[in-house]
């Protein structure tokens, strides 16, 4: 026993490659990327804490001179009707972005388990119909899908958004988690078999921990894919207090003023959950896309 | 424990017979391995026994139940797989207590047995750890004590060893067969290394193409192989298979080859050449049943040293004999080289006689 032990330390060891060019340059790359997606944010986050005044000067002001959570406080007053306006576009956005990921999770992960285990008829078909959605821009499905929610009745309700989310983050979080089950040895399921398990007991409790970053990836995709949305929110959406986020900023372009500071207030005020959910799953979303499922 | 009995057992993927009309008994307390080259069906068998993949056509008996439709988990067997399965996000405690959980043991009762199955197996310094921090030896016995702590009816095995390396493998070996003599446990192995099925089990079933070739104690099978393939595929080296064909002359039966030499058989051996449906016959000889001569000896045929390969207390020596290779051990105090002429005694007890037509063994019959 203790020779095997031995054998494996150094294998592990080995696998850290030393730091070479290729791995510098690497890096100076990252930092290049770095710039084109901070730059942007942090100019919005500065902006936002500076006066209308402040705001339009020019040369621009880089930094703000007297910098003011006016905005903020305005934004997340209730009693103020700017503030009013955003919290309840800020909750139809959660809303309809939560509903959307639980739908998508809850559909997605027997499907895709299905998908990977299972050998049925029109499997094939159905997997690459799954996917052929993805072929064409999610513009084009506008004007029919429209035409179907007001068949369906659905115009102006959260349904009519969480349905449409769902027909294009499904086929990819399907697709997203059958690779994971497919990465996971049906042995593992077997063995559960044998130990005493049903077969979905065996799902419940081997093969379901195993595919927890799986799961988190697709729920974080679900969730962004339908907290940033647009065109069908507007598109779908009449009423003022059903508005979501993207849709409601529109509020400060007035007709001949746009309210610079308070825009940037809310955009970074809607990046918040985003980030947060990244910052807290980030280590099961990064497992994800580097280890597949089990390591063997 | 119980008995596993399988029934004309018989499996297909479409047209193809993956297992085809199989029937064994494994009694009670035995040993019985499947051997095989890959793809011979024998790890579909164990599947169809676990319950896995479902049977096509046949019965399958495990104590005096029929478990044809049995899902797995009724079936009370417990497997150990190739590459273990072990549950990666479970402790090595956790792995040993899953079959108990599932069959919904108090705690107290769990945590005591799977301390007891660790302690049989030396792992119990390990409970804490997860799989990936085990070696390969480790894990192994991880996998065995999964199986062992719920005291199945049958133990499965599908050819838990090959992951190990050539050491350990020959001490996995003897503490499985010290296991095996302790538990009085069934036990169905599947391996495509004869040299396991051989030196652990009590039986072996030697399977080809989806068919039960023979079913037998590993010395009857050894000494008496049914057929060509067993005879070639049980025994290492493998036993060195002439053709050729019989002759009669003057009330003496001969076998003669092409390239002109011939061997007077003895009257027993005489008379399984007679048996042949035609006159083409294949003469087998393990390594050990043929006599080397480095002179001129009555009866003995010459041929022509090819390679010499010393093991160290075995020397084994290809011979040509015409264009047939034979393969003769050796004791290493002989002197010998490449392309030295030499003559070749065959042991008339022990060779072996293939039907030219049929591969099967022959046997000898009165007239």
């Amino acid at each position: 026993m203790t020779d095997a032990t031995l054998t494996s330390r150094p294998a592990r060891r080995a696998a850290r490659k030393p730091i070479d060019g290729w791995r510098w340059a690497g890096r100076f790359f990252l930092l290049f990327m770095l710039i084109f997606t901070v730059l942007p944010m942090a100019w919005m986050f500065l902006t936002s804490l500076k006066s209308g005044f402040a705001a339009m000067q020019f040369p621009p002001q880089w930094w703000p001179a007297e910098p003011t959570l006016y905005n903020y406080a305005k934004l997340l007053d209730p009693q103020n009707s700017v503030g009013q306006d955003f919290l309840r576009y800020f909750w139809n956005s959660m809303f309809v972005s939560l509903t959307t990921t639980i739908l998508a999770v809850v559909v997605a992960v027997p499907a895709a388990y299905a998908f990977s285990r299972f050998r049925f008829p029109g499997r094939n078909f159905l997997f690459f119909s799954v996917l052929f959605r993805n072929m064409f821009p999610a513009v084009i499905f506008l004007v029919p899908l429209f035409i179907l929610m007001r068949w369906l009745g659905l115009v102006n309700t959260h349904g009519s958004l969480v349905l449409t989310y769902l027909t294009f983050g499904l086929p990819l979080a399907i697709w997203l988690l059958k690779g994971f089950y497919d990465n996971i040895p049906i042995q593992l399921e077997q063995a559960a078999r044998i130990d005493g398990a049903t077969r979905f007991q065996a799902f419940l409790f081997v093969i379901m921990p195993l595919s927890t970053p799986g799961i988190i990836a697709t729920a974080i995709y679900s969730f962004i894919g339908a907290w940033n949305e647009y065109i069908y929110a507007y598109t779908f959406l009449n009423r003022n207090d059903q508005l979501t986020l993207p849709v409601g900023l529109q509020r400060f372009f007035a007709e001949n003023t746009t309210d610079w500071p308070g825009l940037m207030a809310a955009s970074f005020l809607m990046s918040v959950p985003v980030v947060v959910l990244f910052l807290v799953l980030q280590r099961y979303f990064v497992r994800a896309l580097t280890e597949g499922a089990v390591k063997h | 424990m119980a008995r596993v009995v399988l029934e004309n057992v018989v499996k297909t993927y479409g047209s193809f017979r993956a297992v085809n009309d199989v029937s064994l008994t494994v009694e009670d307390g035995e040993f019985v391995a499947l051997v095989g080259p890959s793809g011979c069906g024998k790890t579909t068998t164990l599947n169809l026994i676990a319950g896995l993949i479902p049977i096509t056509d046949g019965d399958i008996h495990i104590g005096d139940r029929l478990v044809n439709d049995l899902d797995p988990k009724d079936r009370d067997v417990a497997m150990v797989f190739q590459n273990y399965a072990l549950y990666p996000n479970k402790s090595v405690f956790k792995n040993l207590a899953f079959p108990l959980q599932m069959r919904k043991l108090p705690k107290s009762e769990i945590a005591n047995k799977v301390h007891e199955a660790a302690r049989v197996l030396d792992i119990e310094h390990l409970l804490q750890r997860k799989p990936r921090e085990l070696s390969g030896g480790q894990q192994q016995r991880v996998a065995l004590g999964r199986a062992l702590v719920r005291d199945p009816r049958a133990f499965l095995m599908d050819e838990p060893l090959s992951n190990l390396d050539a050491k350990l493998r020959v001490q996995m070996r003897t503490e499985l067969k010290r296991f095996h003599q302790d538990l009085g446990a069934t036990i169905v192995y599947v391996t495509h290394d004869q040299l396991e099925a051989v030196t652990m089990a009590d039986k072996m079933a030697v399977m080809s193409g989806g068919d039960l070739q023979q079913y037998d104690t590993p010395k009857n099978v050894f000494d008496h192989p049914v057929n060509m393939f067993v005879a070639s595929f049980v025994g290492s080296p493998a036993m060195s298979l002439i053709p050729v064909t019989v002759e009669e002359s003057g009330g003496t039966v001969s076998l003669k080859s092409e390239e002109g030499w011939s061997l007077p058989l003895s009257p027993a051996n005489a008379r399984k050449a007679q048996s042949a449906t035609s006159r083409k016959v294949v003469l087998g000889a393990r390594h050990s049943t043929i006599i080397l001569h480095t002179e001129a000896t009555k009866g003995a045929i010459p041929g022509k040293v090819y390679t010499v390969e010393p093991t160290g207390d075995i020397t084994f020596v290809q011979v040509f004999l015409g264009e047939s290779i034979l393969i003769v051990s050796l004791d290493p105090s002989v002197d010998i080289e490449p392309d030295q002429q030499v003559w070749l005694e065959f042991d008339q007890d022990k060779m072996h006689l293939f039907d030219g037509e049929t591969e099967m063994a022959l046997k000898a019959v009165n007239k």
